[in-house]
């Protein structure tokens, strides 16, 4: 099924009137810098602290960012975006912070305003500059810190807090929960799809998002073939169906553990060996890196993104797929989130391969691959459109540089960037997601 | 006392115990402020990956290298110059036996130390001039920044001149810069010098355990 244009045309207008759904926050004007330092203060560790100490000013870092690159503007230096943070150790937290607070200026409201663009609407936490960094220094996790500081402060852009205040509040992402998930369900169902739901045990856990019920409803549909294909017992379940994780991207920390441990509540009383994470990027990070420390200790389950499920079922005979021939051109767009920070590089390969499709790689590729833009909540910002389309351009020149003539992901928010920028540029390429391409070439039996 | 001997003497003593003291409180600060415990399930190991990483980060990656040739050519040549004039310097030798270690080594030659010094100012200066000259790098200098470059600038310059070790004013110059030079080190970037095997270690190994080479 491909994706409905004009369905996708209503989404983009939805998110576009988020900024007048956002309530305010309830966070006063004196508080603000005691609070964001009070996050600083319980989020800066020896390895941050090493990292803030160990920068040079080399500036090397703005040659890795797509906004900088795009733009050329050395505001948007990614370590330029960690001095709010590198101010409050300075003064606070570094070993040298008697010396440092005669130099040093306290950090203010002002300050802590000025940076929202900076680590909100102009970085996507892609974590590209730190592979480029000769001192090793992971700017995108202390973007995140920041993000954390400002998000207590009560100043997550609108739009994103629209969002948040949502899952945080009702537990609902554009307003979709379990009556909608029925109502997807149901449809599939009607075109005679066995989908289980809300059974009381299964091995695995699967969950989908709000993107792939509102609009890339092919995701959701050929998850569905793809397990009933092997043959698993597998559930969906309306009390823990969102991968979306609002909390991690908006910095609020609150609503990140919320949504990470209904899933991981679930998943222990369904006695779950596996959670597989739907085609949405933060959501693996979320649930695969964090959701352990969210829920205090190790998790009793494995956490796998679909593409990773996919390229390891696969790999291991399991899941026969048809070949698609080499005359179909595709490249591959790893989203930063399963790949940069996630590490799952090799398997959708393998499921491309598999698929015997003519995969020609971008010049920047897996680890260096050029975020989309859209990532880490950008795709729900409206100040951040001009930096969406900036990254945008970046990749369709790397796109455009190969002999696909369709870019292949594993993302929700990277196809509605990559779709939105296609559109806005008429641009002549397709864009598809990895588990639909497996759920349209399965092996009849 | 005069000056030679107060920078033979007493500021000698008062220069390293800063260094020293400087240095140690400030990695003994960072890396006790401790951190939690990651309770994710591992993909790789964590200590390959903070090995790997400190290996890695010696040769940038193919994808940067056309924007970054300038910094890293001009980086290497500073501080390969630079390491091999302050251990293998005939006069460096000397001192290191006579005043810190009470044993030396071999020295290179005359005509090395001539070319690593050429190749250190080179390195150096080409680094200075990116710093103020590009965009990026002046707007991210601090006043730190410049005040390192131009101290080691003027150590490098008064050693050079008193390599023939005729004028006692040019070596008692060059000893003091240095000895200024080693106040300053524990409150500024140079401190660099020890942090960033730990540095790309915590990155390595974060990125490690899941997998991924960074």
């Amino acid at each position: 099924m491909a994706v409905d244009m004009n369905v996708f045309r209503g989404f983009a207008e939805q998110i576009g009137s988020l900024p007048q759904m956002a309530q305010p926050t309830d966070c006063p004007d004196g508080e603000r810098v005691s609070r964001a330092k009070a996050v600083f203060a319980a989020k800066l560790d020896s390895a941050k602290a090493t990292h803030l100490e160990s920068c040079i000013h080399c500036g090397l870092c703005a040659e890795a960012c797509q906004f900088y690159l795009q733009t050329k503007d050395p505001e948007l230096t990614p370590i330029h975006k960690l001095d709010l943070l590198k101010r409050y150790y300075r003064r606070e937290k570094a070993p040298l912070r008697f010396f440092h607070r005669f130099f040093e200026a306290d950090i203010s409201e002002a300050d802590l305003e000025a940076t929202q663009f900076l680590v909100y609407e102009s970085c996507t936490e892609c974590g590209r500059c730190g592979l480029v960094c000769p001192m090793g220094i992971d700017i995108a996790s202390m973007v995140n810190v920041t993000r954390q500081g400002l998000a207590e402060a009560g100043l997550i852009p609108a739009g994103l807090r629209a969002v948040e205040q949502e899952q945080g509040g009702r537990g609902t992402v554009f307003g979709v929960g379990p009556e909608q998930l029925r109502a997807a369900i149901d449809d599939l169902r009607g075109r005679g799809y066995d989908v289980p739901i809300d059974k009381p045990k299964a091995d695995i856990l699967v969950l989908t998002s709000t993107i792939d019920i509102l609009l890339f409803k092919d995701a959701l549909e050929a998850t569905v073939k793809v397990m009933n294909h092997l043959g698993v017992d597998w559930t969906l379940h309306s009390c823990a169906f969102e991968g979306a994780n609002f909390g991690l991207l908006s910095g609020y920390e609150q609503v990140q553990k919320s949504a990470s441990e209904r899933i991981t509540t679930q998943a222990i009383a369904l006695g779950a060996k596996l959670v597989i994470v739907p085609e949405c990027g933060h959501a693996y990070p979320a649930l695969r890196w964090e959701g352990a420390n969210e829920h205090g200790g190790a998790l009793p389950f494995e956490v796998m993104a679909i593409s990773e499920f996919l390229g390891n079922e696969i790999a291991a005979g399991r899941l026969q797929v048809e070949p698609i021939g080499r005359d179909k051109h595709v490249t591959y767009h790893d989203p930063c989130k399963v790949g940069r920070h996630g590490g799952v590089f090799r398997e959708p390969r393998v499921v491309l391969d598999a698929l015997g499709v003519d995969l020609d790689e971008m010049p920047c590729n897996q680890a260096t691959n050029f975020c989309c833009g859209g990532g880490a909540g950008l795709f729900v910002m409206e100040r951040a459109e001009p930096m969406r389309n900036a990254a945008f351009d970046l990749k369709r020149e790397q796109v455009e540089s190969t002999r696909a003539d369709t870019v292949v992901t594993a993302c929700g928010s990277c196809r509605v960037n990559l779709l939105a920028g296609a559109m806005r540029t008429e641009w002549d390429r397709g864009v598809e997601s990895l588990v639909e391409l497996v759920g349209n070439n399965l092996k009849q039996r | 006392m005069s000056f030679a001997e107060f920078v033979d003497g007493p500021f000698w003593y008062f220069s390293a115990a800063v260094f020293v003291i400087g240095v140690a409180w400030r990695m003994f600060g960072m890396l006790t402020i401790g951190s939690k415990t990651d309770y994710s399930l591992p993909r790789g190991s964590g200590t390959t990956g903070a090995i790997a990483t400190n290996v890695r980060r010696f040769f940038p990656r193919a994808a940067f290298w056309s924007r970054i040739k300038l910094q890293v050519v001009a980086g290497y040549l500073f501080h390969i110059g630079l390491f091999a004039l302050l251990f293998f310097a005939a006069p460096h030798i000397d001192f290191y036996r006579e005043k810190v270690l009470g044993f030396g080594w071999t020295a290179m030659p005359e005509w090395a130390f001539i070319l690593t010094s050429e190749i250190a100012f080179l390195g150096l200066l080409l680094l200075i001039l990116h710093r103020l000259m590009n965009p990026v790098t002046r707007r991210i200098s601090r006043r730190g920044d410049y005040l390192g470059s131009i101290l080691i600038f003027l150590v490098m310059l008064t050693g050079c001149l008193a390599l023939a070790r005729s004028y006692e004013a040019l070596r008692v110059l060059h000893f003091f810069l240095a000895e200024l030079l080693l106040i300053y080190f524990p409150f500024s970037t140079l401190i660099h010098t020890f942090t960033f095997p730990f540095s790309r270690g915590f990155s390595g190994a974060h990125y490690g355990r899941r997998g991924v080479s960074v």
